[in-house]
């Protein structure tokens, strides 16, 4: 797909039936709320010659929002110029609905986990995170409160004492959302949070996001593995090469992406008398491939397609139907097509 | 959750109490300590030596003593080079090191001004330096200062040279943590600074050495300047002092105004960190 | 129309003689500078004492008058002198990041991985700083005396002072070898091109501040081994045939610059590896 194929197929993902808001509120995420957490207009930033972001206009609704993109897509870029941390080349970014650079005031509601592992390593955890929470403003009882607050959510209490240099990956993933977490913010920004983690690690901190997400924060996770954001939500942003390809739920970017057809793989007992069938009775059948006891078909009419099948398995003349799915309505598929 | 943002000195003071000990434990102060360190070690050798009747201190026939030699090391040792070096090596790296190390991220994505986070880092140079720098000056007071002179009667010098110390600390540390956060390559612009422009400046007749630290700082000091080198020479030749009320205010101008810039350099400025 | 093999296939062509990949670590550093403005900037200022003292021979040499200017030997001393600013800043510049930047990017390890011997990366390395520093020193100060050759027309100069020429390249091999293994050694102990830098400035400003402060206590010149940039001008002055200007014999200099020199090769060796030892 064409960089200007993808700009107009993102337009039309993301103006035809606005999945920014209405499927934020039927993907599994809390309570409906409409408001943008973060709005961007006409955002870009460079790097001298280097564009890190085009142009970008989005709404990032409440809930939890994956920021999907490939290495050097700009994830960084806009993570960074959300939190404040570099300001815009063109176009306004506005957080919680207030401009957030050199507007410190606005970091009480903004918790942010950046992605480099950097730490004070001589400190120990629960030193740290208190440390950083009594710049809030917090008093030292206040903040040793709510270190061990944070540090117990994280499940880091046990290592609370130890020093950060002596900690494990996934203790130093974990003690830096600590310090995201720990004044309570109304956003959380996560950069990469399962970056270097093990497998237990991955589950435990996903739930944790899942979790969070239920309690109502409003979460944006950056992530260049599509299955650990398919698991956390289903609300995506993706983006690639400065640009917002598509923004809503992955679902529905899936059925608006109209020109590539859907693959859909049935298991059976006799696959080729059901390609016969279906090359004779079905509308648009693309294309169509056999794998062992399976015929895999692309349709351009999944609807279509769906229902046939159904009044063929019902029929039982073609034989036993073991297995119907499709295996591109998912990110991977979603992301592949938009940025060939 | 408190939503009131400390003021800017509390925010700082909190910086403060983060970033001193992390300071302190440096490779940075170590380094330090070794150049306070010399200084200390050479005293109690020539003290040694001294005490052995080595004639080290024999200077043109004339025996040196003990309070002249003091002031030779403060103006040599420590005002020429510990104190502008020092302001050099911590001053530039205030919000440097933090960049470096990747920790910048975390402070100023905190409800505290980035002009506080700079200001704060400044105070435990401060607390760092001068809780090295002054306990080294007196252990070579007291070793230095008795050979053929008496404690008490160049105590209040030691004091007088305790304080210009600690301005002066200020004052370089505030104009570099100035350079460290305008220029890019802050330790070549600072060493120049030190060892090019102030050297020059205070060697020409008229007002260019206003332009210096070391013109104000050099009118504290209670002791005679040496002429160890030609460039001493020349500047002893056109030395001239401002007065004492004149020196410490433009020496506490300069550390707040080039503070005040740091600060207002911090707060514009985009840190890009090295992926 | 036959299809062309688009997979991968294996180098068929020459390969070069082991032992030369310092070259290639050599001239990719000093292609990398060379890109930079502001050093190539630097590096043109640094030649102007050259430009200086070239005006200063072809003056001398047209009018009889100006014969006040006309070069001696100490000419060429003092222009190595002089050029001791520039090594000072372009050390710093160039030398800083060499071994720092690597070890900071883990990039020790890719690179001994290949077949490359460690005296290959560090020969490497050296030579970076060996050719900058070489231009601001050996090769102006023989380009003078080429000048002033040309200037005269004829070879009575050099005739009558045939030491020159191991003289400026003893004296600038001595400064750009001082600087370029301390340089890099202490390159080589930390991740931070800006604390190498630090740790440079301050052991060079520290020495001299040492034996200013023991020359003004004591009197004498004999402790001018104390400083590191004293070493170099009393063993340069004596290659020059110039009179010492310290009470300390130059071949006590001498040992230390050698000292120094081998401290850097004994400190690069033990950390220049691409793993770390740990007991």
């Amino acid at each position: 797909m064409s960089s200007t194929d993808t700009a107009s197929t993102a337009g039309t993902a993301s103006s035809a039936s606005t999945p920014s808001t209405g499927p934020a509120s039927t993907a599994g995420t809390p309570s409906p709320r409409s408001t943008s957490v973060i709005s961007a207009d006409h955002l870009s930033k460079w790097y001298g010659q280097v564009i890190g972001l085009n142009d970008v206009s989005v709404n990032v609704p409440a809930g939890v929002t994956g920021l999907l993109g490939p290495n050097g897509a700009g994830k960084s870029t806009f993570m960074k110029l959300i939190t404040g941390q570099l300001k815009p080349s063109k176009g306004v970014v506005k957080v919680l609905g207030e401009p957030i650079w050199g507007n410190p005031g606005l970091y009480f509601r903004i918790g942010f986990c950046p992605e480099q592992d950097a730490f004070y390593e001589r400190m120990t955890g629960l030193e740290w995170v208190r440390a950083l929470v009594r710049l809030n403003g917090l008093g030292d009882k206040e903040a040793d409160a709510a270190a061990t607050r944070a540090l117990t959510a994280v499940d880091l209490m046990e290592a609370a004492n130890k020093k950060i240099g002596a900690y494990s990956k996934g203790m130093r993933q974990r003690v830096k959302m600590a310090q995201a977490l720990v004044h309570d913010p109304q956003l959380l920004i996560l950069d990469e949070p399962l970056s270097g983690m093990d497998p237990i690690g991955r589950r435990k901190t996903i739930r944790l996001i899942r979790e969070w997400g239920r309690s109502g924060k409003s979460i944006v996770v950056s992530s260049h593995i599509l299955h650990e954001i398919e698991s956390m939500t289903s609300n995506i942003l993706l983006i690639n090469n400065g640009r917002i390809l598509a923004e809503g739920d992955v679902h529905q970017i899936r059925e608006l992406i109209d020109e590539h057809p859907h693959t859909i793989y049935v298991r059976a007992e006799d696959p080729r008398r059901l390609a016969r069938e279906f090359l004779g009775g079905v509308d648009d059948v693309r294309s169509m491939k056999f794998e062992p006891n399976a015929v895999v078909v692309e349709t351009g009419k999944p609807d279509a397609f769906y229902a046939r099948l159904t009044e063929m398995a019902a029929s039982g003349e073609f034989g036993a139907i073991d297995e119907v799915t499709s295996p591109d309505d998912n990110l991977q598929a979603v992301f592949q097509y938009l940025v060939k | 959750m408190t939503q009131r943002s400390p003021g800017y000195l509390s925010s700082a003071l909190r910086v403060f109490d983060l970033s001193v000990s992390e300071m302190l434990w440096s490779r940075r102060t170590i380094f330090m300590a070794l150049v306070v360190g010399a200084p200390v070690a050479i005293s109690v050798l020539l003290r040694l030596l001294d005490a052995l009747g080595a004639p080290v201190f024999k200077v043109n026939g004339g025996m040196m003593a003990g309070p002249a030699i003091f002031g030779l090391m403060i103006w040599v040792f420590y005002l020429r080079f510990t104190i502008p070096v020092l302001g050099v090596f911590y001053g530039t790296s205030l919000i440097a090191d933090e960049v470096e190390d990747k920790t910048i991220t975390y402070l100023f994505t905190r409800p505290v001004r980035r002009g506080a986070v700079l200001v704060g880092k400044f105070f435990a140079y401060m607390a760092c330096t001068v809780f090295v720098v002054l306990p080294s000056v007196v252990v070579v007071y007291l070793a230095i200062v008795p050979m053929r002179g008496s404690l008490g009667a160049s105590f209040i010098d030691l004091l007088k040279d305790l304080i210009l110390l600690a301005i002066g600390l200020a004052a370089y540390g505030a104009v570099f943590a100035f350079i460290g956060a305008r220029f890019k390559r802050p330790l070549l612009v600072g060493l120049i600074f030190i060892f090019g422009w102030e050297q020059v400046a205070l060697a020409f007749p008229g007002y260019l050495k206003k332009f210096t630290v070391a013109y104000y700082l050099q009118a504290l000091v209670p002791h005679a300047m040496p002429s160890d080198n030609v460039i001493s020479l020349i500047q002893g030749i056109f030395r001239e002092n401002p007065s004492l009320p004149e020196a410490l205010i433009w020496l506490f101008v300069i550390s707040g105004l080039f503070l005040w810039l740091a600060a207002v350099s911090v707060e514009r400025k985009e840190y890009v960190l090295e992926q | 129309m036959p299809i062309h093999d688009q997979s991968y296939r294996h180098y068929g062509g020459g390969r070069g003689v082991p032992g030369r990949s310092w070259a290639v670590i050599a001239w990719a550093g000093i292609r990398s500078f060379m890109r930079k403005r502001a050093f190539m900037g630097l590096m043109l200022f640094a030649l102007s004492p050259f430009v200086v003292r070239a005006v200063q021979f072809w003056i001398a040499s047209q009018y009889p008058q100006a014969s006040v200017l006309a070069p001696g030997p100490e000419t060429f001393r003092q222009f190595l002198e002089q050029q001791d600013f520039f090594v000072f800043v372009i050390t710093i510049w160039i030398g800083s990041g060499l071994i720092a930047n690597d070890r900071r990017a883990n990039a020790l390890q890719i690179y001994l991985s290949k077949p490359l011997m460690r005296t290959e990366y560090i020969a490497g390395k050296l030579a970076i700083l060996f050719v900058f520093l070489s231009l601001v020193t050996l090769a102006p100060a023989l380009l003078l005396l080429l000048l002033k050759i040309a200037f005269d027309g004829n070879f009575a100069f050099l005739k009558n002072n045939l030491f020159l020429i191991p003289a400026i390249v003893v004296g600038s091999l001595l400064q750009v070898m001082l600087a370029s293994f301390t340089m890099l050694a202490l390159s080589s102990l930390s991740k931070s091109a800006r604390f190498v830098g630090i740790m440079y400035v301050g052991i060079t400003f520290f020495t001299t501040a040492m034996f200013g402060a023991l020359y003004a206590i004591t009197g004498t010149s004999r402790v001018s081994w104390i400083s590191v940039g004293a070493n170099i001008t009393q063993v340069v002055d004596v290659v020059f045939r110039l009179k010492p200007r310290y009470a300390t014999p130059w071949q006590v200099s001498l040992l230390v610059i050698i000292a120094l020199i081998v401290v850097s090769i004994s400190i690069l060796e033990r950390r220049v590896r691409g793993v770390e030892v740990v007991t």
